[in-house]
């Protein structure tokens, strides 16, 4: 059953990439057209957008969701009171479906009853904070989002990994007078890898997911300002009734994927632990 | 203690945490106040914050309006159906991994695993295609079979990693007295398994609740659970923030019920086991 699972998405793909090659349109046929679809993927402005996109919203929410988990993380590794409650509370947004954060925030951030309204009211007139409508920081705001719902999570496990570390050795850096911030950057953090690879792990995963926040916050919009890889693929498989292009974009995706992560992977993973 | 902390020190750590706590959990309070709003409070300027009349005409209008009960059921059937199913196959794929492990039991963990790491849009063709032809396309049951499929390395794995931690000592005592295989999995390891069970029984109905993706894409009316639900709500009523937000917090009320009674197991299937 186990292998029934890896093979139903084996095959899948294998069967996505065979006909990435074909003129496939509204349904998929053996018509082999070599590299066409791939030339013009990447002649397309859209794709470009979504690539760029992509590869924004990932680097800057894998550096802020770990350097404000780990400051969060940092600020509270002292026992505080009802913890068991507050970390509930931090993992809530974890908890909750991607669509409706990402209704809840395309509010927020909506000019005129979210927080721009907010804080015209407190009297600050000129006050602008309009992301969801300006193409050229549309991003940021599902970025807004993004780490609103998986920060907490970053936080906690931040925190777990850093509770695990024995007492002794922040006496040992107090006796050698190295201060705490340097403890931290210098002893702590290298102490605590294998934490900080669970951690890297599941933000990857996130990133690569990066469609129903979308959908749901902006629609790809303004224009198409906000599209991202996997909504192009979808676009083109059930909207424009052209599978093969879908197919070409998705086995894209497949294959940086494979060529980025899964070698790390293996290398932080099997090739350690084994024996 | 090298850092032992002051009583002051505490309670001003906590005070920040518990602000902290506060900023993250707004969005979610406001969903659910904004809820009992009329559409005209909904979107006063400035925004209302508790004064307002409450009203429940929201919950009235969206239930009457497309039969929240059959999203809801839909949603349990298949967070619950593909919990149940996955926890099934994975319990012995976990005991034999833990238990009896051969040179290439890590190997098959990492390609499992790895396959939750590729892109999902990847397969979703040929899955389309397959559940059309074998006519599962917008039925419960295919989805909730896609739903255990794709949850099932992350399930095998927490559950490996629980596995792990019982020592094979007592396995191995039930089976000098006798057990058979079947007894040794249901009544020796099973029981002492509970807390991990828990959490990745909690983990996975959050995961399958919430999944949009699969959902969205493979159902049409009758088999579409909350998220299909709430997404219905946000494009025609775009604009329409205060059932927008009876339709969120009926999506998500469960799940919020459901964590606070179990924060332990919440934290610990959340966090996929990094936090005992």
């Amino acid at each position: 059953m186990v292998f029934t699972a890896v093979v139903v998405f084996l095959g899948g793909s294998l069967w996505t990439i065979a006909h990435s090659f074909t003129s496939s349109r509204l349904l998929p046929k053996w018509k082999f057209v070599g590299f066409d679809q791939y030339e013009r993927l990447w002649s397309t402005r859209r794709w470009m957008i979504s690539i760029e996109n992509l590869a924004l919203f990932g680097v800057f929410s894998l550096v802020f969701t770990l350097v404000i988990g780990f400051t969060l993380a940092a600020l509270l590794d002292r026992k505080i009171r009802f913890e068991n409650t507050f970390r509930t509370i931090l993992l809530y947004p974890f908890a909750l479906s991607f669509i409706v954060t990402g209704l809840t925030w395309q509010w927020i951030l909506n000019p005129d009853f979210g927080l721009q309204a907010v804080v015209r009211g407190w009297g600050f007139e000129n006050f602008a904070f309009d992301p969801l409508n300006n193409p050229d920081l549309v991003m940021f705001g599902l970025l807004i989002a993004g780490l609103w719902q998986g920060t907490g999570l970053i936080m906690v496990i931040l925190l777990a990994g850093m509770r695990g570390i024995d007492e002794d050795i922040w006496k040992a850096a107090r006796v050698d007078g190295i201060g705490t911030v340097k403890t931290y950057i210098r002893v702590i953090i290298p102490m605590m890898r294998p934490v900080f690879v669970t951690a890297l792990v599941l933000i990857a995963a996130g990133i690569i997911k990066l469609y129903d926040l979308v959908v749901a916050q902006t629609s790809g919009g303004p224009g198409i300002a906000s599209e991202v890889p996997a909504k192009y693929v979808m676009d083109y498989m059930f909207g424009a009734q052209n599978l093969g292009q879908g197919f070409a974009a998705s086995t894209m995706m497949l294959v940086s994927v494979v060529v980025i992560l899964i070698p790390w992977a293996y290398l932080e993973f099997g090739g350690k632990k084994r024996g | 203690m090298a850092r032992a902390v002051t009583t002051q020190r505490k309670t001003l750590n906590t005070l920040i945490a518990w602000s902290i706590g506060f900023v993250i959990f707004f969005p979610i309070l406001w969903t659910i106040l904004t809820s009992f709003k009329t559409e005209a409070q909904a979107i006063n300027d400035p925004p209302l914050f508790l004064f307002f009349d409450w009203t429940l005409e929201n919950y009235a209008v969206v239930q009457e309006r497309s039969n929240y009960m059959r999203f809801l059921w839909n949603s349990i059937f298949l967070a619950g159906g593909s919990t149940l199913l996955g926890i099934i196959i994975a319990v012995p794929a976990a005991w034999s991994m833990a238990f009896v492990p051969s040179n290439r039991t890590k190997d098959i963990l990492m390609w499992m695993l790895s396959t939750k790491m590729l892109p999902a849009v990847g397969v979703l063709y040929p899955i389309y295609i397959g559940f059309v032809k074998l006519g599962l396309l917008d039925s419960r049951l295919g989805l909730m079979i896609i739903l255990m499929l794709i949850n099932l390395p992350i399930i095998i794995w927490m559950l490996y990693t629980y596995f792990k931690e019982i020592p094979g000592e007592i396995l191995e005592a039930a089976r000098m007295d006798g057990a058979s295989l079947k007894d040794e999995i249901l009544y020796v390891l099973t029981p002492m398994a509970i807390p991990g069970i828990a959490s990745t029984v909690l983990l996975n109905v959050i995961l399958a609740w919430n999944e949009a993706f699969w959902t969205l894409n493979l159902t049409a009316a009758k088999a579409a659970p909350l998220t299909a639900f709430i997404a219905s709500y946000s494009s025609p009523e775009g604009l329409f923030f205060a059932k927008l937000s009876a339709a969120s917090t009926m999506a998500i009320a469960p799940i919020l019920i459901l964590g606070w009674f179990s924060q332990k197991q919440l934290v610990r299937g959340l966090t996929f086991g990094a936090v005992k």
